[in-house]
């Protein structure tokens, strides 16, 4: 086409002439010209207004199409790693690639390859590699777990169905980011089907993914590994790749494992090899919030809760923050636990330190019960202490058991340490005390060391946590032996305290052991109930012993003299141990009570800051409520035997007390006092204003937006700004002189600077909303209301400490996790394949029940058979994967759901089955097998959940049909459609019809034969007739839930799952063939030849008939005699001659004729148009005449009506 | 499926228990339900209450032994729809109703709930109340549009009965996460006196003597006086008091006070009815947040069904009901809040101390709603 065009000529510049001097005057920046829209106004005008309003409308909605509707942006400031699965055929070379792209990333050669694989990228990402098998329950399972899909695709085969059928489960699923990359590209010998073939697949992959996706080409293989330049390409491309967020994804907390450890006691196994397993699984949380004790799924395996879970430092943490551009070598980590990388490896309370050789065999061992005695040394996940406290003892058979939390509720380890780090939240400083303490009581009271502790405070804290988070085991231990004696008489002193019901209205923080603290505590106890935070809930008496010691060190202000008192309380404690402890409490206050005012009332304040955690713990109790009530238990038993029953009171409401949302203070204000209504003053519009709120103040910064100005006639000069704020602070200062001195000249720097800033940002902020709000639309507020939303997340949380944050929130995505599940199956673990992925789907509060479920559904196009109701099908919903039986159906016009017995063809259908409850948009799709290799696509269907409930209302048509017995004139007796005088009663009134279509209705039941009844009919219907009542009746749901368990396989099977066989699979494997109805067969039609009498009429009617229809008495013509028929004429020579020629001129005379009949004919059509349009001609002056004269007529009827009216007046 | 269940003691807090029950899909078992009365078991209003949760679910399974001491429930979904209900006299319509306000956003159809009842009494918070305070928080938490609404056709005082209300809510699928830190100033008082088969000069006497007291802060007051007669006064004489104080921030406080009803203790005077319900609402200043004290809850419950986001309650001193509505949000939701004092400063006087609740939602989205 190029060769075709012409050479155009080329433009001439002009040089010359008015354009070009315009030319030059643009050129010089110095138009003389006026703006184009003002010089010609025309050319720009609006030509038409619908035209404009149209392209204004389209313009508008191109605009608005760009739009998604914003979503709060919920990505944690720490993402998780990148979850990057590859997915191929078989030997397409994808552990190849993860092989080199791993070098590439780490400088690290894996060998083999197993379960997930987190590295660090770079800076600020990290990726997990997860090898996707060619098992169709691993592509279901990773397809939702996925950030990014590698598709390595042999190009010197093509397309395989493994990557449509995994393009299709991303469908589904959400589609996460998918890269397609070639390999196997050096097959190709010929540059140019290489070419074509990169292009064929390229737009083929294009329409299954989107126009323009990236395609990755590598080429060939140097010493088994692909090129190190195009690795390195791909892994930039990885590691800029931005990623969207899928619905499910981000609404669900979900943990792709990494490792796995059995904890079961090895005792249980060795009595009972197949005793449900108690696991714990690590990996990064991603998704959103997991709480702990929530319900979780785990694809393959089933649903389960967990018991605990527990956040671990990073395995594989991002570099902190630095300027340089690359990583070092120590920043690139490799984490891979189940390949047996990762060397250290931390839990809650251990270090596992990986020694290289063979981890794999290792996990394997474990569970060998072969060389159990050193089997259990090595495996026990608890330390021995751990154990001792989970023991128990039961001292009377009868009574209940004593352990070891009895004894000292800090000693069980585990559960302690945790429920010490979870539920106080104090800071560190504080919590460094509580050791301190500790070692004060070690020291028995050492007051030089409690000082030094006080010194050295971020050390100290700094080692503290340290030490709790490493050395749990010991520290446990340690303070078990610590703590051992003084708890118990603590607790002990504490019940008296209760009893004697001084010290009721108690603060949690307060410091139970020592008794100065008690007194003034109440003192403070009107205070407390006077803020009605703590007025009604009496301080509980079972608060454990170490929530007390907890408590102690909020106090964290207290000074040495305090430690020493401290201190001494303590060691009083101990050394009357025999004697009642009363009297040392009475001592002690008595001894202390005045000398310490000053003292206490800066407590007093302090407590005050930190009501929080009280108020905290008065309302969620400073332990599990198990362990509460545990301790409880321990309280009311009297050496075992006795049962003190208290009658309840205190803390814990009154169990079946009156329920009711009112509240009622006891101690209500006074209302007539005058201080009291003062005290709520500005509660009123007409009460005192804040200062940033007041009339006044809004008024001056008013005039602080427009700045000084001098008013001309008055010459007075208005100060604005800066002078006016000063003087506002000087009125300010002088108000609070008379309290406090003037603040130095630097405070007042400081606070000056402050307010600049501060008044510099409202002024921005109200020019920058002024600016906005030109064209704010809607959905520019909605964004930024989002926006805020979502900054408010981040930064609401932001300060605490993680083990706070994580009540409140929950565990947050980019976490590192470990779950603990008690209760997994054997074969879990017996089985475990680390090829396979072991994913953790967390539920919502409502997805762990089963209901049943509305979905839509469609066949898919590329799977060859329909699919049949009540045929079982395995369905991929949310994470889960299970087997169910559902019901096909279509929706009639009137809303009813009329079963279908097959799916259509090509055309959605409804489907109801029993299953999990999933939310509704949730999409899904159906397997018939997903046992082995099948030659045809495999996903059978897919479809959309609509509706959830606990009943379904899909219907079937039932014909009931019934024969006349008795036929009346249009009443019917008919039998045969009920069989008995009920089931008639039941549809009374209900319609009836033949099969010829004569509408009727049940009228009444008749007696005898049981079952029929009169109906009565719109005709009469004949004994031939069908009647027929057309009803609908429902169909119930076959309630069959079964999960896919295929991770409980054994190793090498988990793609040999099967469930329950659909219908036509049973009948193939017993061999059993339909028996059809012999009536509905097809036979061949038989038809009889008709044979016709001939019509008889009688004489008599013969007779009366006329003529025209008598049959008439014709004899057949006989042949004709052979002297009566005519000779035939044969002509002369010439004879034939002259008549040749006879017919060859009529023959031209005929033709001449007709020549002439067809001018004749066009004349005369000429002629009678003419003559039309002469007649038009005529008609068109005659008209015009006639109106003329008609005007005339009506001008002088108006005349003479007019002179009429002259007339009248005149009259 | 491992879905578990939460046992519970005793049958206080009932209503919250079944409520947070239904919402979060957990079954629950109840024992020891007034084991060591002489009448054990649940009374007639908590039966009452259970036909009437059955009444708006579908699929529900409730079992209650012999005695009637031990419950259990396992919730279905809401279903919603037209229902008519018939309150048991042992409590007030607002002790249903404060329940189903709790419910009504999650439900399947919109709900249409006729009850029929007492509509005040001293007990719960009357129907009055609750219109003129929860919907507006409601709405504030996006559950609005036509068709949300609550009205008093009858009224019906204690002992008596007789009573009806229409209460119509929309559905919503999820909720929307709030700020209310800030309640600001109160620009005005609104109320209602109400009086049934009494002089209606009750009226009249109440609103003179509650304007008495609060007339010293504010002079925007109007007290309307709801006089009803004949077929729409019920069963009982009675009268009382609903006082509400607006707040620019469009937040609303209020109070109330019903006289005793006929044959229950001393009979009140209107005037004093009056002056205590007005001083009733100057606690609930004092008390001040952005909720009064017996809505606490619902608001709470509301935070917690949002979206994964941050909300945040400035609230008074928290009533005993809502502290263990907080422990029960935790048994059901892992929710827990974070519990802020603020402390008035110096020269401050605007009440006591208040509490700031901070929230993350636990993401719910309505799981009822078709999608068509």
């Amino acid at each position: 086409m190029d060769g075709s065009v012409k050479e155009q000529r080329k433009h001439q510049q002009k040089h010359s002439g008015p354009k070009a001097e315009r030319k030059k005057l643009k050129k010089q920046g110095n138009s003389t010209e006026k703006d184009e829209r003002k010089r010609n106004p025309k050319a720009f005008g609006v030509q038409s207004a619908v035209r404009m309003a149209k392209t204004f409308h389209r313009a508008q909605d191109i605009k608005t199409k760009k739009h998604h509707i914003p979503l709060v942006d919920r990505t944690p400031l720490e993402p998780p790693p990148v979850v990057i699965v590859v997915v191929g055929p078989p030997k397409v070379g994808k552990s190849t690639l993860i092989r080199c792209l791993i070098k590439n990333f780490t400088r690290q050669k894996l060998g083999d390859i197993c379960g997930p694989v987190t590295i660090v990228s770079g800076k600020k990402r990290r990726l997990t590699f997860m090898e996707c098998n060619n098992d169709i329950n691993t592509m279901i399972d990773l397809a939702k777990v996925a950030d990014l899909v590698l598709m390595l695709i042999d190009a010197s085969f093509g397309f395989e169905m493994e990557t449509f059928e995994f393009l299709n489960i991303c469908q589904v699923h959400g589609f996460p980011r998918i890269m397609g990359v070639l390999t196997h590209l050096d097959s190709f010998k010929n540059n140019k089907t290489l070419r074509k073939t990169k292009k064929t697949l390229k737009h083929r992959f294009w329409t299954e993914v989107y126009q323009g996706a990236k395609l990755f080409y590598l080429s060939g293989m140097v010493y088994g590994e692909y090129q190190t330049q195009e690795v390195k390409n791909l892994g930039r491309f990885i590691s800029v790749m931005k990623f969207r967020p899928l619905v499910w994804q981000t609404s669900h907390p979900y943990l792709l494992v990494d490792r796995m450890e059995d904890l079961t006691d090895p005792e249980k196994i060795r009595t009972d090899l197949k005793c449900d397993r108690r696991v714990s699984l690590y990996g990064y949380l991603r998704g959103t919030y997991l709480k702990n004790k929530s319900q979780i799924h785990i694809p393959g395996v089933g649903d389960f809760q967990v018991a605990e879970v527990n956040f671990l430092p990073d395995p594989c943490p991002l570099p902190g923050a630095q300027k340089k551009r690359a990583l070092n070598e120590k920043e690139r980590l490799l984490y891979a636990p189940m390949a047996g990388v990762g060397g250290v490896v931390y839990d809650k309370d251990a270090v596992y330190i990986d020694l290289p050789a063979c981890h794999a065999q290792q996990v394997q061992e474990e569970i060998r019960p072969s060389t159990e005695l050193v089997q259990s040394l090595i495996d026990t996940h608890a330390t021995l202490d751990a154990k001792m406290a989970a023991s128990k003892v039961t001292l009377f058979s009868g009574s209940a058991t004593l352990d070891s939390a009895d004894v000292n509720v800090q000693s069980s380890e585990n559960e302690g340490h945790m429920e010490e780090r979870i539920w106080d939240p104090i800071s560190h400083r504080e919590r460094r005390k509580v050791i301190f303490t500790e070692e004060a009581d070690d020291d028995k009271g050492d007051a030089s060391d409690s000082s030094e502790n006080e010194d050295s405070d971020i050390e100290e804290s700094d080692a503290e946590e340290q030490e709790d988070t490493n050395e749990n085991g010991a520290g446990g231990m340690r303070e078990t032996s610590d703590h051992g004696g003084p708890t118990v008489k603590k607790r002990k002193l504490e019940e008296e305290k209760d009893v004697t019901g001084a010290v009721a209205e108690l603060p949690v923080f307060a410091d139970s052991e020592d008794d100065l603290e008690m007194s003034e505590e109440e003192g403070d106890a009107g205070r407390a109930a006077d803020s009605g935070h703590c007025s009604e809930e009496d301080e509980d008496e079972e608060e454990s012993a170490d929530e007390e010691m907890d408590d102690d060190d909020d106090d964290d202000d207290d000074d040495l003299s305090k430690e020493e008192e401290e201190g001494t309380a303590q060691t009083a404690v101990k050394k009357t141990a025999s004697e009642s402890e009363e009297e040392v409490q009475e001592e002690l206050g008595a001894l202390r009570w005045k000398d310490r005012l000053q003292q206490k009332a800066s407590e007093a304040f302090l407590r005050q800051q930190e009501a929080m955690p009280n108020l905290r713990k008065l309302v969620y109790g400073s332990a599990d409520s198990k362990e509460e009530e545990d301790g409880e238990d321990v309280d009311e038993e009297l050496g075992g035997l006795f049962r003190v029953n208290r009658p309840q009171k205190s803390r814990r409401f009154q169990a079946n007390a009156l329920d009711c949302s009112h509240f009622n203070p006891d101690s209500s204000h006074n209302w007539d006092l005058e201080e009291m209504l003062d005290s709520i003053k500005d509660c009123f519009v007409t009460g005192k204003w804040e200062e940033d709120q007041d009339a006044a103040t809004l008024l001056k910064e008013h005039d602080e937006m427009y700045g000084d100005f001098e008013d001309l006639e008055t010459g007075e000069v208005h100060k604005g700004a800066i002078e006016a704020q000063d003087q506002s602070q000087n009125n300010e200062s002088d108000e609070d002189g008379d309290a406090e001195e003037a603040p130095t000249t630097a405070d007042d720097d400081d606070v000056q600077k402050n307010k600049r800033l501060d008044k510099k940002r409202r002024l921005k902020e109200r020019f920058d909303a002024e600016y906005d709000d030109g064209d704010a639309t809607y959905f520019d507020d909605l964004k930024e209301e989002m926006q805020k939303q979502a900054e408010l997340n981040r930064a609401e949380f932001e300060d605490l400490d993680d083990e706070t944050r994580v009540q409140y929130e929950g565990f947050r995505p980019g976490m590192y996790v470990r779950l603990e599940i008690p209760s997994l199956p054997c074969e879990f673990v017996a089985n475990f394949d680390p090829r396979y992925p072991i994913i953790i789907g967390g539920l919502g509060s409502n997805e762990g029940s089963a209901g049943y479920l509305q979905m839509r559904l469609k066949k898919h196009r590329w799977y060859n058979r329909i699919l049949k109701t009540r045929d079982p099908l395995i369905l991929s919903l949310g994470w889960r994967r299970f087997q169910t039986i559902p019901l096909y159906h279509i929706e009639d016009h009137n809303g009813r759901h009329r079963l279908l017995k097959y799916t259509p063809q090509h055309m959605h259908c409804g489907a109801s089955i029993w299953g999990p409850i999933t939310p509704q948009g949730t999409g899904f799709l159906a397997l018939q097998t997903v046992a082995g290799i099948n030659a045809n696509f495999r996903i059978a269907a897919t479809g959309v959940v609509l509706d959830l409930d606990k009943s379904v209302t899909v219907v079937k048509k039932l014909k009931l049909i019934g024969y006349p017995y008795k036929i009346f004139k249009n009443t019917c007796f008919i039998k045969g459609m009920f069989n008995t005088v009920l089931e008639v009663a039941k549809f009374e009134g209900a319609a009836v019809r033949t099969v010829s279509g004569v509408r009727g209705q049940i009228k009444k039941a008749l007696s005898t034969p049981p079952g029929s009844y009169r109906a009565t009919f719109e005709d009469k219907l004949l004994m031939s007739d069908i009647v027929f009542l057309r009803s609908w009746c429902t169909v119930s749901v076959p309630q069959l839930y079964n999960p896919v368990t295929s991770l409980l396989l054994p190793v090498g099977q988990k793609d040999s799952w099967s469930g329950m066989r659909t219908l036509g699979q049973l009948k193939h494997d017993l061999g059993i063939r339909n028996k059809p109805n012999p009536d509905s067969l097809y036979k061949p039609v038989v038809r009889t030849e008709a044979h016709f009498n001939p019509l008889h009429i009688p004489k008599e009617l013969q007779k009366s008939l006329p003529y025209k229809s008598k049959p008439k008495q014709q004899q057949r013509k006989g042949k004709r005699p052979r002297d009566m028929q005519r000779p035939s004429v044969i002509r002369e020579p010439h004879e034939r001659k002259v008549a040749a020629l006879l017919q060859a001129l009529s023959t031209v005379h005929n033709y001449n004729t007709k020549k002439a009949h067809a001018v004749q004919h066009a004349k005369h059509k000429e002629f009678l148009r003419q003559k039309e349009k002469d007649e038009e001609a005529k008609l068109k002056r005659q008209k015009e005449a006639r109106k003329n004269l008609y005007r005339i007529m009506g001008q002088k009827d108006q005349k003479k009506q007019k002179s009429s009216l002259k007339g009248t007046p005149k009259d | 499926m491992a879905s578990h269940g939460l046992d519970y003691d005793g049958c206080n807090f009932f209503r919250q228990r079944l409520v947070l029950s239904t919402l979060s899909g957990k079954r629950v078992k109840i024992r020891n339900i007034r084991s060591k009365d002489d009448n054990p078991g649940l009374r007639d209003f908590e039966a009452s209450f259970i036909r009437l949760l059955d009444k708006v679910t579908n699929g529900s399974r409730i079992e209650i032994n012999q005695t009637g001491a031990v419950l259990f429930y396992q919730p279905g979904l809401l279903y919603g729809g037209s229902i008519e209900h018939d309150c048991n006299l042992q409590r007030s319509i607002g002790y249903y109703l404060e329940a189903l306000l709790m419910l009504a956003p999650f439900m399947k159809n919109p709900l249409k709930a006729t009850l029929r009842g007492i509509t005040n009494d001293p007990t719960d918070p009357t129907v009055d109340r609750l219109k003129s305070t929860v919907l507006p928080l409601m709405k504030k938490f996006g559950i609005e549009g036509e068709g949300f609404d609550l009205k008093v056709m009858k009224r019906g005082m204690a002992p008596g009965g007789g009573g009806e209300v229409v209460f119509t809510c929309p559905v919503r699928k999820t909720i929307r996460p709030v700020q209310l830190t800030d309640s600001g100033k109160i620009k005005r008082i609104r109320g209602v006196a109400y009086s049934v088969r009494v002089s209606p000069q009750m009226g009249n006497r109440i609103v003179e003597s509650a304007r008495g007291v609060l007339n010293q802060f504010i002079p925007d007051i109007y007290i309307h006086t709801d006089h009803m007669k004949g077929a729409n006064s019920g069963k009982s004489p009675g009268f009382g008091l609903t006082l509400v104080a607006e707040t620019l921030e469009g937040c609303f406080l209020s109070a109330e006070m019903s006289s005793t009803p006929q044959g229950q203790g001393d009979p009140v005077l209107p005037e004093d009815l009056g002056r205590n319900c007005a001083k009733l609402l100057l606690e609930e200043v004092y008390r001040g947040g952005c909720v009064d004290s017996s809505n606490q809850s619902l608001a709470l419950l509301l935070m917690t069904l949002g979206q994964q986001d941050v909300s945040k309650l400035l609230l008074g001193p928290l009533s005993p009901y809502t502290i263990e509505f907080l422990r029960h949000i935790r048994d059901f939701f892992q929710i827990m809040f974070k519990i802020e004092v603020r402390k008035p400063l110096e020269d401050e006087r605007k009440g006591g101390d208040k509490v700031l609740m901070t929230c993350v939602g636990v993401g719910y989205s309505n799981l009822n709603k078709s999608l068509k």
